[in-house]
Formats: structure tokens, C-alpha cells, sequence
């Protein structure tokens, strides 16, 4: 353990700060809190596979289509896909399992929740499947707000981007004239329906990374290895410094030919161009859902600054989830799916057990996301600043500053983003 | 059959009395199936068509004082005695919440079944007196042994206030008796049918009745102590109470007072018109005020009750019946939301409306109590296709045509109605959730069968109302045949008092 050098922070929040000092996560080390944090990566990581794979499968291959009725039917060609970070084909092998997709995922696949085999519409129907629209609904929080860092969103509005789109569309509506006639007079709308198949791309790429990331974790917490909510922490520092550089890159197969939009020339960055906006737009931001917090422009509890949001993993109240329109649901009925047995048998000795599965997993999943949170702090830390050891006060002080600064953004009581965020909540074993 | 009705849960009191309490349970439950199975027979055996009382059983028992066991069952009692049948099942078969001294609750909640049957079938107003005051005891001590804080002050409230009832009913009987009687005392409530008195004699003793019955229904200004006793009884006992048990004011209102004094009655209905509106009103704006739902739900039930009284004033056919459709329609929607709001406060651990919020969530909420609190509310406040509805409605649709300014002043409280139970429904179902207490445990399907069985019939009713009204139609013509053909007074004037 670290001894502090410094005298204690008067922030909102010392007792975390004092922790990541230590070199700890925002998540308190107990053995529950890592049981609940690997499982729940384990739960995520299956669909992750999925989402993954179907997210470049839009991006590559659906890409315009104005009716994607079947979009969400991913083709076997995707499902075989290697993923470049598993198995032994892998670039950077991080899971030391299989490349193709996950044996859990093709048995749910194939009968789903209702355990019979029928046809797959109906399957998609029944929502008996693995839901994409929550991964959709990532996606356009990572569109819609700006200003996140990253070099690729002013490119996405650079005329060798609007060139290489130019090329993709007319190629995409070659021999269809209403199409490219709608795209002579609305030019600007079919630009944007790159731009988004671009984020399809970079949000399929960045779970491609963590699905292996989530599985190896989760192997080697079966093993014995973790002993501690820091191990697993540390564990995704280390994955995010290794995996930081690989590339970043939208390309659109159009009847059998590549189009790049975005070229891995032009070295994009996972770390800088996927994560980072990752974990800004989807664990701070997001977008209000329906439902999930009640909100109400003419009181104007809606932020006019997209920095301002706060409807994000980190501050959703978890306790309507399985209530109607709320998208994170179908994210949580995903997991509820692959939850390891001891996590089964956990969550059925509090509150009510099997009825109320779907929150207290989506508390867990809570408690994971501040974790990973935790590590990507933690590496904008070593990245940027000094190590937790160092001997000289004034680098700790600068660190302390930086750890201050990150948590000030629970602590800020405007329009309420002090009451919304959870992370007080998840300093305690009860909030489940 | 009508003795079977009465003495067959006394014999199962005794029986589960004397049993083990894991056994009790059993009896009690078997005991309130078959008199329920014979509530549903004595509907088979009911003639429709048939006009006066019927099943009629007499034995003679104290002659001397006029006291007999005269029995008899018409289209007013008939749907009361179900209910209570039914409401006593519900509540023996799927109470969860005595946990002590079971073999006695069950007693005691026998006794006030055969107590309230007793005093519906009793065709001598003695033996009517009788059962309703034997009523009293279980009823006093089921609150004053499993009530809630304030039990004692509950009970003692609702006994004193109850006695003074029976004590004015057993003064309007006995100076009827003396004065119908030849020199003897006259009880018999078909003989007492035919007597004649003055129209000043037949006042006062109105009065009397009135006022006993208007304690035991409650009417405003005697409503005091249903607040305190009903918030204070535990749920199955309020079920009982607001269910079955104020009933016998309403009942004694159309059995008695309109039926043994006409002439009074019509010459007083256009101001107990006004005072049913009034009341209705008064229920309905103290309900709005409260900040306890069940103390809400009390409010609302004085409210209630004074639709009834508003159809006795009318004394037409329709607003008869809808006055008897009003008593069982009102002892469903009462026993259900009662019985919901118990649940509510057994699992949340309070009733206070600036507390309770986001109960319809689906997972750690109660969405299908929540729902049912829903649909009783709208049966409440009479929203069409509920039982309700059809019970305002053939009130309001016979007393308009004879009192169009007391029957306004109804409808103006049902649309009050709708506002203290959307402040409910909208304060308990709906918004979130509080993370730091929510934690409650779940409403396990036996809790919920009550619930779902109160309100199938509601809307069963709410769509086949013919099923309701059928059996009171004959003795709702009878008691307007008995009433004066011409209306004294839409209006009230003082100078019709002094004819």
C-alpha cells in the first residue's frame, strides 16, 4: 500500500480520491464487489460478441440500405469472423479462447430464452434474441454529442472524408436513379448516414477489444487469479495501454468490393478515436431516455451543454429497469442471459431474488462500469501525469489535482448531476 | 336454509375455538366455503318473481314480550347476505396478517358474519336489535386486540358511538312496538307494515331510526369514529367493517325507516336529500385533504354511503335499486381498496401519500397491486363498465327526476371523487421509486387473489349489471308502492313541517 505524502483532500469525495491514490478503483476492494464486477463482465462480454460482430456487419455490408428490415440477422460469415484480439489467428491475443463467435451466444442464438428452435423472425419478434438496440443507442450517444477529443470527428467533416463518402454512396446506388437523385438534392442527409455508419465501425471495433478483454477476465477469475477489485482494475489498464494504438477504420463492402471511408492510413487510434468517447458519451452522457430519469425541458432540467449530460451507466437510476421504453433494458435482458452460476446464486439471496434479477444485475453492471471508469482514470493518469509512487510531492499534487477534477464531475450540483451520480450509492454493499 | 346461513358459522366458530391453531385455520377456512356454497344455493332457491319474503322461517321463542325467531329473505337482504358470505371468505381464506391467537380472530369474525346475517334476515325488530347489538362484542375486540396504535381509543370510539346507535334503534323499536301494539307489544315486521300512525308520531320515531342508522352507516355529522376505526383496524377487519358490517345502517335505512314510516319520510326525503348531497361533498373534499391513504380511503367511503341515502330520499323504483346496487357495489370497491392499501402498508411499512411513490415499477414495485388500485379507484369514481358506474348512475337517474339540486351536488362529488383518487393513484403508482428505501418484499400470489377476485367481480358486474339489479327490482317496487304517490316538496320549506 501507498503512503501518501500529501495531507488529506477536502474534496466532496476524499475517501475515493485517497483510493486512487492508492492505486485503487472507485469501486471499494471487496470480495462481493469483485464477484459482481467479473460476472457481470462475463455476462456482457457474450452479447458484446454480438454486438460487435453485427455493428461492422451494419457498418460493412448494410451500410445505406433504407430499409434494413434485417439488419439485426447477422450472417454466418460474421459469426465465423476472427476477432484479431482471441484465438490463435489473433494480431493480440488477449482471450486465450477462440476467435469465432462464443459457443454461449450460438446455443442462445439458436433456441433463445424460449429453448425451442423456430423460425428466427419469430425469435426476433418475441425479442427472444440478442437486442442491438441498446448497442444502436450507444452508438448515436458516441454521434451525437461533440467535442469528446479524438482526431476523427473533425475528419468525418473534411473533404477527403466527403470525397471518399461521395465515392461509397454512388457506388452503393449504382443503376438505383431515385436514390441518387434523392442523394443530388439532399446530399448533406446521405453524408450523415456515413458519418453514422463511421461510428458503427468505431463502436464495433471497440468491442471487439473489450469482448476478448471481458472473457479473459473472467477466465482468470475462475482460475484464482484476481484477488482483489485493484487486480481488476489494473488488469484493464494494462489491456488499454496495450491495445491503445491499433487502428481505428470504416470501410464499406459494396458487391464485393472496399471502399474505405475511413482508411486505417490515417491512423486513428482505438484508445483516442473509440474509448475515450466510449466512456465519455455512454458512461457520462448518454442521452435522457424515456423513462430512465425523469426530466423536463421547460423546467430546464435538460442541459443546453452536451457536457452537462448526465444520464449515462454512471448516473442511471437502475430501479425502473424493466419498465417500458427504457433501452438499457434490453441490455440488461441480455446479460440476464449469460450470468455465471455463482452470480445466479448471489443475486438470489437479496431482495427478491429471481423476480428482480434484471436490477440487481443492472446495479452490478453499475458497480462494473465505475470500475472500468476507474481504469480509464487510472491510465489518463499514467498517460498524462506521474506514476502513484513517485517521490516528488508536487507530481502527486498534480495528480491529486487530476483525480480531483475527475470526480468534481459526480460532485457537480448542476442540474442535479451531484444527486443523479451513483457514485455514493455504490460505496455500499446495499445498493442492489 | 336462512338458519343454516346464520348458526352454521357460529358452530364453525365454536369448533375452530376450540382447535389447535394450525388447525384452526383449516376449519375456518372449510366453515366459510360452505357458507359461501350456501349463499351461492340461496340464489338458486331465490324466486325473482316472487314479490315479499321468502324462505320464511318462525319459531316462537319469548311470546310474552313479542320476541320471536322470525326469519325471511326478500330482494334487499338477499344481496347482502352474499356478501357478507363472500366478503367473510376472502378474508378467512387469504388473511395473512394475524399471526397471534388465530382460533380466536377466526371466531370472532364468525360471529360478526352470523351477527350481520342475523340482523338482515330477522323479520322481528327485536331480534334485529338483538343481533345487531351481539354485533358489537367481536367487532369491538377484533380492534381492540389487533388494531393498530391507537386500537383502544378505536374501539372504545366505535363502541360507544355503536351503542348509542342500537340504543336509539332499540328506543324507535320498542315506542313503535307499544304504540302498534294492542296493548301489547308488537315486533313482528310484516304486521308492522299495515299499522297506521300519525304522521307526527311516525316522525319522531323516524328520527330515532334515522339517527341510530345514520351512526352505524356512517352519515355526516355521525362519521366521526369511522376514521379512527377503520385506520386502525388491521386489514382483514376493515374489509369486514367498510365491506359487510356499515351496511346494516344503509339497510336498516331502506328496511326500516322508509318502509315502517312512508309518510314521514316522504315529508322529510327533500332535506335528507340535501344532506346526502352535502355529505357526498363533505366525504369527498375531507378525502382530498388527507395525507393517508387509508384515512383517504375511509373518507371516501362516508362519501359513499350518502348516495345511498340520497336513493332512500328519492324512494323511486331505479334510484331503490340503485341504492341496493350502491351497497354491494360500495362493499366490493371498500373491501378491495382496503385490502390493497393493506398490502401497501404491510410491505412499504407506511401510508403516507408524500412518501409513497413509484409502485407500478415492475420489478421492485407492486405493478399488479398497483394496477388493482387502479381499477378500484376508477370503480370508485364511476368510471363506466365497473360496477361503480352502474350504481351512481341508476342513483343519480332516479333521484334527479325528484331532487335535481341534491343529485347535482352528487355528481359534483363523484367528479371529486376522481380527483382525490388520481392525487392517490398518481402520489403511490406512479414516479420513481426511492433507491435508498425501496427494498420491499413482493406481494406474494395468495395476497394478490383477494384483490383479483373483488375486482373480476366488479367488472363482471360493471357489464352484466342485470346479474345485480334483478334480485332487488320486485322489493324496490314494493317499498315505493308503500311510499305517497305524490312528492311533498322538491324544494323544502319550512311550512311543510308544520302540517
Amino acid at each position: 500500500m501507498l503512503t501518501s505524502q500529501l495531507p488529506p483532500s477536502t474534496h466532496p469525495f476524499a475517501d475515493i480520491i485517497h483510493r486512487l491514490e492508492q492505486g485503487g478503483s472507485m469501486l471499494p476492494d471487496t470480495e462481493e464487489n469483485l464477484m459482481q464486477i467479473i460476472g457481470l463482465y462475463k455476462a456482457y462480454a457474450v452479447p458484446m460478441d454480438f454486438y460487435w460482430r453485427d455493428l461492422l456487419y451494419i457498418a460493412e455490408q448494410v451500410f445505406l440500405d433504407p430499409l434494413p428490415a434485417f439488419k439485426y440477422f447477422l450472417p454466418q460469415e460474421y459469426l465465423d469472423l476472427a476477432n484479431h484480439y482471441a484465438g490463435e489467428t489473433a494480431d493480440l491475443r488477449i482471450w486465450r479462447g477462440y476467435s469465432t463467435a462464443h459457443q454461449e451466444l450460438l446455443d442462445f442464438m439458436a433456441k433463445g430464452e424460449l429453448k425451442t428452435k423456430i423460425p428466427k423472425l419469430f425469435h426476433h419478434l418475441y425479442h427472444d434474441r440478442i437486442n442491438m438496440e441498446f448497442a444502436e443507442e450507444c452508438m448515436r450517444a458516441m454521434f451525437w454529442h461533440r467535442n469528446m477529443g479524438g482526431l476523427l470527428e473533425p475528419y468525418m467533416d473534411s473533404e477527403e472524408y466527403k470525397q471518399n463518402a461521395d465515392r461509397a454512396i454512388r457506388a452503393y446506388f449504382q443503376g438505383n436513379p431515385i436514390m441518387l437523385g434523392l442523394y443530388r438534392l439532399f446530399p448533406e442527409m446521405f453524408l450523415e448516414q456515413c458519418r453514422q455508419a463511421t461510428m458503427y465501425s468505431v463502436l464495433g471495433l471497440f468491442w471487439e477489444v473489450m469482448a476478448p478483454v471481458f472473457f479473459e477476465m473472467s477466465d482468470i477469475y475462475d482460475e484464482g487469479g484476481f484477488k482483489g477489485v485493484p487486480d481488476a482494475m489494473n488488469f484493464l489498464v494494462n489491456g488499454i495501454f496495450a491495445i491503445a494504438g491499433r487502428p481505428i477504420y470504416h470501410r464499406v463492402n459494396i458487391r464485393g468490393e472496399w471502399f474505405d471511408l475511413v482508411p486505417k492510413a490515417k491512423g486513428f487510434t482505438w484508445l483516442y478515436e473509440a474509448a475515450f468517447p466510449y466512456v465519455e458519451a455512454v458512461f457520462y452522457r448518454t442521452s435522457p431516455f424515456r423513462g430512465t430519469k425523469s426530466y423536463n425541458a421547460q423546467a430546464q432540467e435538460v442541459p443546453t451543454d452536451q457536457n452537462d449530460f448526465h444520464y449515462g451507466v454512471l448516473y442511471a437510476d437502475k430501479f425502473p429497469v424493466a419498465s417500458a421504453g427504457i433501452p438499457p433494458t434490453l441490455l440488461h435482458q441480455d446479460m440476464y442471459h449469460f450470468l455465471p452460476p455463482y452470480l445466479i446464486d448471489y443475486y438470489q439471496k437479496f431482495c427478491r431474488g429471481k423476480d428482480d434479477m434484471l436490477i440487481q444485475l443492472a446495479v452490478s453492471f453499475q458497480r462494473s462500469m465505475y470500475n472500468v471508469t476507474s481504469a480509464v482514470i487510472q491510465a489518463g493518469r499514467a498517460a498524462f501525469l506521474y506514476p502513484l509512487d513517485d517521490p516528488n510531492p508536487r507530481h502527486l499534487l498534480a495528480n491529486r489535482a487530476y483525480f480531483e477534477g475527475q470526480l468534481t464531475r459526480f460532485a457537480n450540483p448542476k442540474y442535479g448531476m451531484n444527486k443523479a451520480a451513483r457514485i455514493l450509492a455504490i460505496q455500499s454493499q446495499n445498493y442492489r | 336454509m336462512l338458519s343454516a346461513l346464520i348458526w352454521l358459522p357460529v358452530l364453525g366458530a365454536l369448533f375452530t375455538g376450540i382447535l389447535l391453531p394450525k388447525w384452526a385455520k383449516v376449519s375456518a377456512i372449510a366453515t366459510s366455503s360452505i357458507v359461501l356454497f350456501l349463499n351461492l344455493l340461496l340464489l338458486r332457491q331465490f324466486n325473482l318473481g316472487e314479490g315479499g319474503f321468502q324462505l320464511q322461517e318462525n319459531l316462537t321463542w319469548l311470546d310474552s314480550i313479542g320476541l320471536n325467531y322470525s326469519l325471511g329473505i326478500d330482494g334487499l337482504s338477499l344481496p347482502l347476505v352474499v356478501l357478507n358470505g363472500l366478503i367473510t371468505w376472502l378474508v378467512v381464506c387469504f388473511d395473512r396478517e394475524i399471526e397471534e391467537r388465530k382460533p380466536l380472530f377466526y371466531v370472532l369474525i364468525f360471529l360478526i358474519h352470523s351477527s350481520f346475517s342475523g340482523a338482515v334476515l330477522s323479520l322481528n325488530t327485536l331480534l334485529f336489535v338483538l343481533f345487531y347489538e351481539v354485533e358489537l362484542i367481536p367487532i369491538y375486540l377484533v380492534i381492540a386486540i389487533w388494531g393498530g396504535k391507537q386500537k383502544n381509543y378505536a374501539a372504545i370510539k366505535f363502541l360507544i358511538f355503536t351503542a348509542i346507535s342500537g340504543i336509539l334503534i332499540l328506543a324507535g323499536f320498542l315506542a313503535l312496538a307499544w304504540l302498534s301494539g294492542n296493548g301489547g307489544a308488537l315486533f313482528d315486521y310484516q304486521a308492522l307494515q299495515s299499522v297506521s300512525l300519525p304522521l307526527s308520531t311516525q316522525i319522531i320515531l323516524l328520527l330515532l331510526l334515522l339517527g341510530g342508522f345514520a351512526i352505524k352507516a356512517p352519515f355526516v355529522p355521525f362519521h366521526t369514529w369511522l376514521p379512527d376505526t377503520y385506520v386502525e383496524s388491521i386489514t382483514p377487519v376493515v374489509m369486514m367493517l367498510g365491506g359487510v358490517v356499515a351496511k346494516l345502517g344503509t339497510y336498516g335505512l331502506f328496511r326500516f325507516c322508509v318502509s315502517l314510516f312512508p309518510d314521514a319520510w316522504s315529508l322529510l326525503s327533500p332535506w335528507i336529500a340535501l344532506w346526502a348531497g352535502l355529505g357526498i361533498l363533505y366525504g369527498a373534499v375531507t378525502a382530498i385533504a388527507q395525507k393517508d391513504i387509508k384515512r383517504m380511503v375511509a373518507y371516501s367511503s362516508i362519501g359513499h354511503m350518502s348516495y345511498i341515502l340520497l336513493a332512500a330520499a328519492a324512494g323511486t323504483p331505479l334510484s331503490l335499486v340503485g341504492g341496493i346496487a350502491q351497497m354491494v357495489s360500495h362493499g366490493l370497491i371498500l373491501a378491495l381498496l382496503f385490502d390493497l392499501v393493506g398490502i401497501i402498508e404491510k410491505k412499504v411499512g407506511t401510508r403516507e401519500l408524500d412518501v409513497l411513490n413509484g409502485l407500478l415499477n415492475p420489478l421492485r414495485g407492486f405493478p399488479t397491486i398497483s394496477a388493482l388500485l387502479i381499477l378500484g379507484g376508477m370503480a370508485s369514481a364511476g368510471i363506466p363498465g365497473m360496477l361503480g358506474f352502474i350504481a351512481e348512475f341508476l342513483v343519480f337517474q332516479g333521484s334527479f327526476v325528484k331532487f335535481p339540486i341534491p343529485t347535482l351536488l352528487a355528481i359534483l362529488g363523484t367528479g371529486l371523487t376522481a380527483v382525490y383518487f388520481v392525487i392517490l393513484l398518481n402520489r403511490t403508482c406512479f414516479g420513481k421509486l426511492d433507491n435508498a428505501t425501496a427494498y420491499y418484499p413482493k406481494v406474494f400470489r395468495s395476497e394478490q387473489i383477494p384483490a383479483l377476485v373483488l375486482t373480476s367481480i366488479i367488472i363482471f358486474l360493471g357489464i352484466q349489471p342485470q346479474w345485480l339489479t334483478a334480485w332487488s327490482e320486485t322489493v324496490a317496487t314494493q317499498i315505493t308502492d308503500r311510499l305517497p304517490s305524490v312528492t311533498i316538496a322538491q324544494t323544502p320549506s319550512p311550512s311543510s313541517f308544520r302540517k
